[in-house]
């Protein structure tokens, strides 16, 4: 959990840049949406989900000491990347795993498609894909691959670049893409230690502005993705039950004594999985051989 | 805009108004928010609680097309209160100036002196200043040394055209009092009652913006088209203008009048004329008794009022010819005009804007059109007119980057005309998108920047130069070929920016930045200093009238020089005030804050306490480029800031425009209030008007169509929506029209969330999602509740295919507009809404299919 977010909602203006670039990073299809009266009608894809790995919130709430009585809210959500992850401690297969600057990850080789982290997430925010015949769980990864590579941009537009402009770009690449959408600043990444003592920061510096309070810092154990807001957090949907216990801690002891039982599990579901691969691959097959069939015999 | 964009974080307090640029214009949030940090006011007044609301410190709510009403109570609160920067209003604004003694307004009519009307128009004959005057018949020989002394003094000031003055502004003739007593009748509690803003917050906004009237601060306006579409929509600017003369806002970082251009490259397509009544860099397009260019010049060379008036337009010779040259080559001689005869001219009262042309097209009197980068059948007022003007055309070429509405506008399911019944012939071509060329974009800061080529364009479609080129040579070998009428133009223009690569036509677009900037076209020697024929003309002062220069457009004339593209430049500036001068490039010569002599005293000094823009150091100027090279006022040889203007002053009155040299409220042709308290007139009386079959007009008052409307834009569409209705993600985040009220209102009608309703004006109806929102409440209104809702402009029903996304929303909106603009008034119109019933409602904008 070295590494982390800031979102900062009082900065947010809902312009969802973070939602479509993350879809964009991650060529993610767009969903069928409708209109309607859910979250002020204008929350759209209404939820998280295998297509959507993250998306911004609309909020309309009551605040009669506010310029025109109300606060307009706009919350970005997304995985918050527990510092000890429910999602990690429920996968029986280490499909889920914590990559070294915070984020989660996930390894389609090893899932076996159990959904154990699904149930397991307090946010509800890993999803599996429901229309395919090999789902794959999915959602946001801190852009590992974007952090995690090392990517060097000499020159650009056929102009050397300068120390500085090379610096700043190649930077610029090293964060999630989210963050590098934002327009106004109200998503920071950084350090986790930086990032909460910024939050503390503004919060005592304006403390008319923010509600005083940094959802994330001991939410669940802490998260990497820290929020600050204007209104109480019930207020913008966030969940405020979940306590300051990390997840599995609450299974600690009832886990000690499933290894033995996984051995013998595990040998079942890895079975089934391997069944579950050779159906899709069949049934992908097949699916070619029909589609080759329709186009006149020319494979496309 | 007169700034720029970073420079909105210099502000000390930014008014939001008439424009919501958090949705429309999120990268400028990035500086707003800045300036907040660095402890500035964020001022929001709309009618809807918009994104932009959400950030701001004050809000007020308004009713649509009363931002006459808010900002004369403004500026009533500036002059009761004192606010004014005096300094700055003495000086550099005609405050002080004297006015024909038969200028008056009469408030029982609604009417300025000189109103004619037989002609529906002004005669401006009353709005001018009083000059100085020598009696022609004095004799001047047989006076005392006295008398001769004063005789001089004052044939000196007649003879430069120096208007009368009064620097203490007590004449009850001058600006100063004229503006004064003009905007006595709006006190804060009948602005209240005329825009519905509760009169606490009208004083909180007044009081917050006009802290910006103390010399060290500085306060900015950010406006759009929430003040440009409506029937007296360039008087809504002018108000706000007039606000900022009072404050001294103009020319100061972190001021000035910031329009919010809403595309990418509106502004320069502005600066390279795509209107119909200028020519490139603002020049005026000629008119039919302009018979030869010395009339054209004679008609649009201002001369110099007062001794320090720079008067820039004075070079208007230089600017025309050079742009002839541009246009003519070789073939542009003294002896011919320099080809000004292959100029088309529009008639003297001629006005060939958009609702004009649509309206033309209509009655069946234009039989073709190119509709280039754009979607009339969604874009334009009232689109059962536009659409059925379509279908009256012989041919219609479509250019775009997607099959839109237009170009199919015969499949429209609202036409009521048969596809097999239309005669139009329509050609469609493919046209390759920004990133799949290379050139250069002006955004609002004027800035021009240039852009390089991301990827090929896709199948047959090329750049909009080359498919012109296509089209040029095509027209060029049928004049060859077959003379016909006045072939000249065609055949003399100059077009050699093309080359041949790979066996197909290519744009040298670098060319074409080259011909804008203009070159020598003989060797000139200016000063000391001599340019060899065939060079880069490095900046407009350089310019000939004679036909040795040439400019594409004078304004860009410095942004490709021997140095080379300026707009390629990439350099940031590591600390400072913004203004980044190497990075691109901004008209005119390389100015970042125009009028940037008014941030100075007259002796050239920044305003104290203020962030300095330019300042004359004894012998030059430091910081930005300054408005001319003269040194400031006080100085020998000084020059006053508003180099535009010949008069070098900024104008609190105004001539020039056709409703009135001061602003003063009407409401809407289209209004739910059937009264006026500030004069005796409830609209307009010389707003653009069509009265055509289609041209249907609610009466004021309507009980059928009681609530007040506009059209506005969302993040994730722009404009019509051609480019991102075929985004899937951003169909996915915006999937289809809404139209938003409020909660009161919904409850009212018993309208749920979420259900498709029929909003309907007098000309269209279509179906939307209701939205019920706490961001819209009713308002009081002359004691009476008025609802306000509104919806996006967006949407079309071609993509998404299934229908799901509904239609246009300008099919409610009115072909009425601003005299002036010719801008139609879509954002106060009335409408009706009503719930459908279930069945009804199962076959509308639900979504079928899409993204397969």
């Amino acid at each position: 959990m070295e590494y982390g977010v800031l979102v900062d909602t009082t900065r947010c203006i809902g312009c969802r840049s973070c939602q479509v670039s993350c879809k964009n990073e991650n060529q993610l299809p767009a969903e069928v949406t409708q209109l309607a009266g859910h979250d002020t009608g204008l929350t759209n894809p209404r939820k998280l989900s295998a297509k959507t790995f993250t998306l911004v919130q609309y909020h309309e709430v009551d605040a009669p000491d506010s310029p025109g009585g109300m606060r307009f809210v706009f919350a970005k959500r997304q995985c918050m990347h527990c510092d000890q992850p429910a999602c990690v401690s429920a996968c029986p297969v280490t499909a889920l795993s914590q990559e070294k600057h915070g984020g989660i990850s996930y390894d389609e080789k090893k899932c076996i498609g159990c959904r154990y982290c699904v149930w397991a997430c307090p946010f509800g925010v890993p999803t599996a894909e429901w229309n395919t015949l090999a789902p794959r769980i999915r959602k946001c990864d801190m852009c590992s691959d974007r952090i995690l590579t090392d990517v060097r941009v000499p020159e650009l537009n056929g102009q050397e670049l300068s120390g500085e402009s090379r610096a700043r770009i190649e930077t610029s690449y090293r964060l999630p893409a989210c963050v590098k959408a934002c327009a106004t600043g109200a998503l920071l990444y950084g350090r986790r230690a930086d990032l909460l003592e910024e939050a503390h920061r503004r919060i005592e510096r304006e403390p008319g502005r923010y509600h005083p309070h940094v959802y994330g810092e001991h939410e669940v154990g802490g998260t990497s993705y820290l929020y600050l807001s204007a209104v109480p957090f019930d207020q913008i949907g966030f969940r405020t039950d979940l306590g300051t216990k990390p997840y599995p801690a609450y299974t600690a002891t009832a886990l000690g004594f499933v290894p033995p039982a996984v051995v013998g599990l595990g040998i079942v579901l890895g079975g089934l999985h391997l069944l579950a691969q050779r159906k899709a691959f069949v049934a992908a097959e097949e699916r070619e051989r029909a589609e080759s069939a329709r186009n006149g015999g020319e494979t496309p | 805009m007169t700034n720029h964009w970073i420079d909105l974080r210099n502000s000390d307090c930014v008014l939001i108004m008439g424009a919501n640029p958090a949705e429309n214009h999120p990268i400028s949030f990035r500086w707003v928010l800045k300036a907040k940090e660095r402890g500035a006011k964020v001022v929001c007044v709309d009618p809807r609680f918009t994104k932009s609301a959400s950030q701001a410190d004050i809000y007020a709510r308004l009713r649509s097309g009363t931002d006459i009403a808010f900002l004369g109570g403004m500026i009533k609160y500036i002059l009761d209160n004192d606010r004014m920067h005096r300094d700055y209003v003495v000086n550099y604004t005609n405050a002080s100036f004297l006015v024909d003694d038969g200028f008056s307004f009469d408030a029982a009519t609604a009417l300025f002196s000189g109103y004619d009307e037989a002609r529906n128009a002004y005669d401006e004959k009353t709005w001018q200043y009083r000059f100085h005057r020598v009696d022609p018949d004095a004799r001047p020989e047989t006076m005392t040394p006295a008398q001769r002394t004063e005789y001089d003094r004052v044939k000196a000031l007649a003879d430069a055209r120096e208007p009368l003055k009064d620097p203490t502004l007590q004449d009850p003739r001058c600006v100063f009092q004229l503006l004064k007593r003009h905007f006595a009748r709006y006190d804060a509690a009948t602005v209240s009652q005329v825009t519905g803003t509760p009169v606490a917050d009208l004083e909180r906004v007044y009081a917050a913006f006009s802290t910006t009237g103390a010399p060290d601060k500085a306060g900015t306006i950010m406006y759009a088209m929430g003040w440009t579409q409506h029937t007296v929509g360039v008087q809504n600017i002018r108000a706000m203008t007039i606000v900022q003369m009072l404050l001294g806002n103009l020319g100061r970082a972190g001021g000035g009048v910031n329009a919010l251009r809403g595309e990418s490259n509106v502004q320069g397509s502005t600066d390279q004329a795509l209107l119909f009544h200028i020519l490139p860099g603002y020049l005026k397009a000629p008119r039919a008794s302009q018979q030869t260019l010395d009339d054209y010049l004679k008609v649009n060379t201002p001369t110099a009022i007062g001794r320090n008036s720079a008067n820039w337009w004075g070079n208007t010779p230089k600017y025309m010819v050079s742009l002839l040259k541009s246009m003519f080559g070789d073939a542009a001689t003294p002896a011919n005009g320099f080809g000004y005869d292959w100029l088309p001219r529009l008639q003297d009262s001629g006005n060939y804007s958009w609702m004009h042309l649509f309206d033309e097209m209509y009655e069946g009197r234009i039989r073709g059109l190119l509709a280039w980068g754009m979607n009339p059948a969604c874009s334009g007022p009232n689109s059962t007119k536009t659409r059925q003007a379509l279908a009256k055309l012989d041919w219609l070429v479509n250019v775009n980057i997607f099959p839109n509405e237009t170009g199919w506008f015969f499949e429209d399911p609202g036409l009521g005309i048969r596809p097999e019944d239309i005669r139009t012939e329509v050609f469609v071509l493919p046209a390759a998108a920004s990133v799949e060329k290379e050139g250069s974009i002006s955004n609002s800061g004027r800035w021009m920047q240039w852009r390089y080529k991301a990827a090929d364009a896709p199948g047959d479609a090329l750049p909009d130069a080359e498919i012109m080129d296509l089209i040029f040579h095509e027209l060029r070998a049928l004049y060859q070929a077959e003379g016909g009428a006045l072939p000249e133009p065609i055949l003399n223009a100059k077009w050699d920016y093309f080359r041949e690569h790979g066996g197909h036509r290519e744009a040298d677009v670098r060319a074409i930045a080259r011909e804008i900037n203009g070159y020598f076209l003989k060797d000139v020697t200016i000063g000391d200093k001599t340019f060899k024929a065939g060079t880069l003309v490095p900046a407009f002062g350089m310019l000939q009238a004679d036909g040795s220069t040439s400019s594409g457009n004078w304004i860009y004339c410095a942004s490709y020089t021997e140095a080379g593209n300026m707009s390629m430049r990439r350099t940031r500036e590591p600390h400072g005030i913004g203004l980044n001068p190497e990075w691109a490039w901004a008209w005119p010569v390389n100015r970042r804050i125009l009028y940037n002599r008014a941030s100075v005293d007259p002796a050239g000094k920044p305003w104290k306490g203020t962030i300095p823009v330019v300042e004359w150091v004894g012998d030059r100027w430091v910081g930005d480029v300054p408005d001319g090279p003269w040194p400031p006022l006080a100085a020998e040889g000084g020059r006053l800031p508003f180099i535009m203007r010949a008069d070098g002053h900024a104008a609190l009155l105004a001539t020039g425009l056709k409703d009135g040299p001061f602003p003063e409220h009407f409401e809407p042709l289209e209004s739910p209030v059937t009264r006026n308290p500030f004069n005796g007139r409830l609209q307009n009386p010389v707003a653009a008007r069509f009265r055509g079959e289609l041209d249907k007009v609610a009466a004021c008052g309507s009980d059928q169509y009681p609530y007040v409307c506009s059209t506005y834009r969302v993040t994730e569409h722009w404009q019509t929506g051609v480019m991102t209705r075929n985004a899937p993600w951003l169909l996915e985040a915006v999937p289809q029209i809404f139209v938003e009220m409020s909660e009161e209102l919904a409850r009212d009608l018993g309208i749920r969330a979420g259900e498709q309703v029929r909003v309907s004006s007098i000309r269209g109806a279509l179906t939307a999602v209701a939205l019920p929102t706490k961001r819209l409440r009713p308002l009081q209104v002359h004691g009476r509740t008025v609802h306000q809702v509104g919806l996006p402009w967006c949407f079309g029903w071609r993509v998404p295919n299934d229908g799901s996304g509904g239609d246009s929303a300008n099919l409610l909106t009115p072909c009425a507009g601003d005299p002036n603009t010719t801008i139609p008034e879509s954002k106060a119109f009335l409408v009706n809404i009503e719930k459908i019933d279930a069945v009804t409602q199962s076959a509308h904008l639900l979504p079928r299919r899409r993204n397969a």
